[in-house]
């Protein structure tokens, strides 16, 4: 059993101050076994603060991303999954099924993680699965009125993710849980 | 000749003491304080009778067994294997999460054990180094976790922790992408055993995690895995098969019936109490000063604190102060004191005479130093007639 956190798009100082206090209450360090972040960390400060979490931190780059030495594109193996990790910009259009499609079979990758879009999003196409954690601080996003914070967590046991998704609707963090299988 | 007649001699006198329908144990005490023979298992029945984990009626033995290793079975149940195949088996829809913060939460109570085994895994990767007997493999495997078809994770893999393999996609001028191993595997800092194999320290791992959750007052306290390593060694490495099978669950009643003597040693709300480990220090320095006060006045003018060294030996009875033969031979006449570890004392004090000539004349630090790694040369069964000495003068 793995507990993998998947974050993105924090956008910490330029689009929104810091993290949610209900989130920061969450997530204690000597749980998460590994970080896998879609990008658009920003400062250098954002990445500490993971570093903190879980000392295995993954990055690929977003388009406000300081750090220019991440890579645009990544694939992490966990498991039995493959994992595929690119922040999206590079995907026209931005959040689109079948680009992202495209990709995935380029990478050749069970499960695809991409951001962007700063809503949270999580399907199965063509028995491959696809996750956009939306954006953790829930920060402006000129391609959708209004971004609810959320990341997710996935917990990968064999065959098997168990993936949940934490959202931060008005006051309350909701959890909701999505299982996929590996065909 | 005259040598393998006596030990031969001894042999027959705790067979014949071991033999009877009732055991006295006022004899056997008497036949330990100078030390268990090595052959024939003798010292791990000897040592479960000084533990009182066996019965004094011979008759009533395998009932005693089968019911103790019984209830370990349902400790091992109860504690590691249902709440694994709980969380493998998580039904849909539950409200608990990973990351719930509630105290009732099952996740939140998996991640308390973690942190207490955390410690537990840290001291026992590298139990008794100077031996190869921890690493290598039991015979007796505790089989629902290590066998292949099982989804159960082992107490070991809950708190590994490891870096993910990753490759980066680099795009070339000339429009070729690559997928490029970014990181080297980190190489692992132990070997770890085939699978479906299981090491002697996974054994000692759980039997401390069962006591741990058992005993949430004083849970794992380190010092605890110093303990139970020679003890576990003897039980496990017993000649007599059908003894040495069971040696986890046995084992683990002999270090719980240990510990509960020796508890009030690793409680930190203790220490400065009647039982805590400051008062035994100080029958110790006691002790010394009523024997040898030019010594107790030599340390104490030099201003050697006992929690130095006294600490150390009182704590984990000894066990780090010899190498694993001398320390089982100490150990048998520890056990065999009826009134228990009133001997340590002694011991302790019969160590600290010995090097009289030298802590008179020499300095803080060569003294200190000496106290702390105790030189090798002193044979132990002289600081035992010392301490037998001391002992015994003491009472008349």
């Amino acid at each position: 059993m793995v507990l993998v956190l998947v974050v993105g798009d924090i956008h910490i100082p330029y689009r929104a101050s810091g993290l949610s206090p209900k989130f920061k209450k969450l997530l204690v360090p000597g749980k998460i076994q590994h970080i896998l972040c879609t990008g658009n960390l920003c400062t250098r400060d954002s990445f500490d603060y993971l570093k903190t979490l879980a000392s295995d931190v993954h990055v690929v780059r977003g388009d406000f991303d300081d750090n220019a030495s991440y890579p645009e594109q990544k694939v992490v193996t966990v498991g039995q999954f493959r994992i595929g990790m690119c922040h999206g910009h590079q995907v026209c259009p931005w959040g689109d099924t079948e680009s992202l499609a495209m990709l995935q079979r380029q990478l050749n990758v069970d499960i695809l993680l991409f951001g962007h879009t700063h809503k949270f999003e999580a399907y199965e196409h063509d028995n491959h699965f696809y996750i956009n954690p939306g954006s953790i601080t829930g920060a402006f996003s000129p391609i959708s009125s209004d971004v609810v914070p959320s990341f997710v967590l996935m917990d990968i046991q064999a065959s098997t993710v168990v993936t949940y998704v934490y959202q931060l609707q008005g006051n309350d963090v909701k959890v909701e849980r999505i299982e996929y299988q590996k065909a | 000749m005259a040598g393998i007649n006596l030990s031969d001699r001894k042999e027959t006198l705790f067979l014949e003491a071991l033999g009877s329908p009732v055991i006295d144990m006022n004899n056997l005490r008497k036949l330990c304080s100078t030390g268990i023979v090595e052959t024939c298992g003798i010292r791990t029945i000897c040592w479960r009778l000084l533990l009182n984990c066996l019965p004094k009626q011979r008759t009533k033995w395998p009932e005693a067994l089968e019911k103790q290793r019984c209830e370990y079975q349902q400790f091992l149940n109860e504690m590691i294997i249902e709440p694994g195949l709980k969380r493998c088996n998580a039904a849909p829809g539950l409200d608990d999460h990973p990351l719930n913060p509630n105290p009732t939460s099952e996740w939140n109570s998996y991640f308390k054990d973690n942190d207490i085994l955390l410690q537990i895994d840290k001291d026992v990767r590298r139990l008794c180094p100077d031996i190869a007997f921890f690493q290598n493999a039991t015979a007796y495997p505790c089989e629902p976790l290590v066998s292949p078809t099982s989804r159960l994770e082992n107490l070991r893999k809950r708190v590994e922790r490891s870096v993910l393999s990753s490759q980066n996609l680099t795009r070339k001028r000339l429009g070729i992408s690559n997928l490029i191993s970014s990181r080297k595997q980190a190489s692992r800092e132990y070997d770890t055993l085939e699978e479906g194999q299981e090491a002697h320290w996974e054994v000692v791992e759980r039997i401390l995690f069962i006591y741990a959750k058992l005993n949430p007052g004083t849970a794992y306290v380190q010092g605890m895995n110093e303990i139970i390593g020679p003890l576990y060694y003897t039980l496990a490495s017993d000649p007599n098969l059908e003894w040495k099978e069971h040696a986890e669950a046995d084992t683990f009643f002999c270090f719980t019936n240990l510990m509960g003597e020796i508890r009030d040693n690793f409680i930190k709300s203790l220490d400065k109490s009647g039982s805590g480990i400051e008062a035994s220090m100080n029958r110790v320095l006691c002790l010394l000063r009523q024997v040898d006060p030019e010594v107790w006045l030599r340390l104490d003018s030099l201003a050697i604190k006992p929690q130095f060294y006294l600490f150390r030996w009182i704590t984990l009875l000894l066990s780090q102060e010899f190498s694993l033969p001398d320390v089982i031979h100490i150990w048998d006449i520890l056990f065999s004191d009826s009134r228990r570890f009133d001997f340590l004392i002694a011991v302790c004090s019969a160590m600290i005479i010995l090097l009289r000539d030298e802590i008179l004349t020499r300095d803080f630090s060569h003294n200190m130093k000496l106290l702390q790694n105790y030189p090798l040369r002193i044979d132990v069964n002289t600081i035992i007639s010392k301490a037998k000495e001391i002992y015994h003068n003491l009472r008349n």
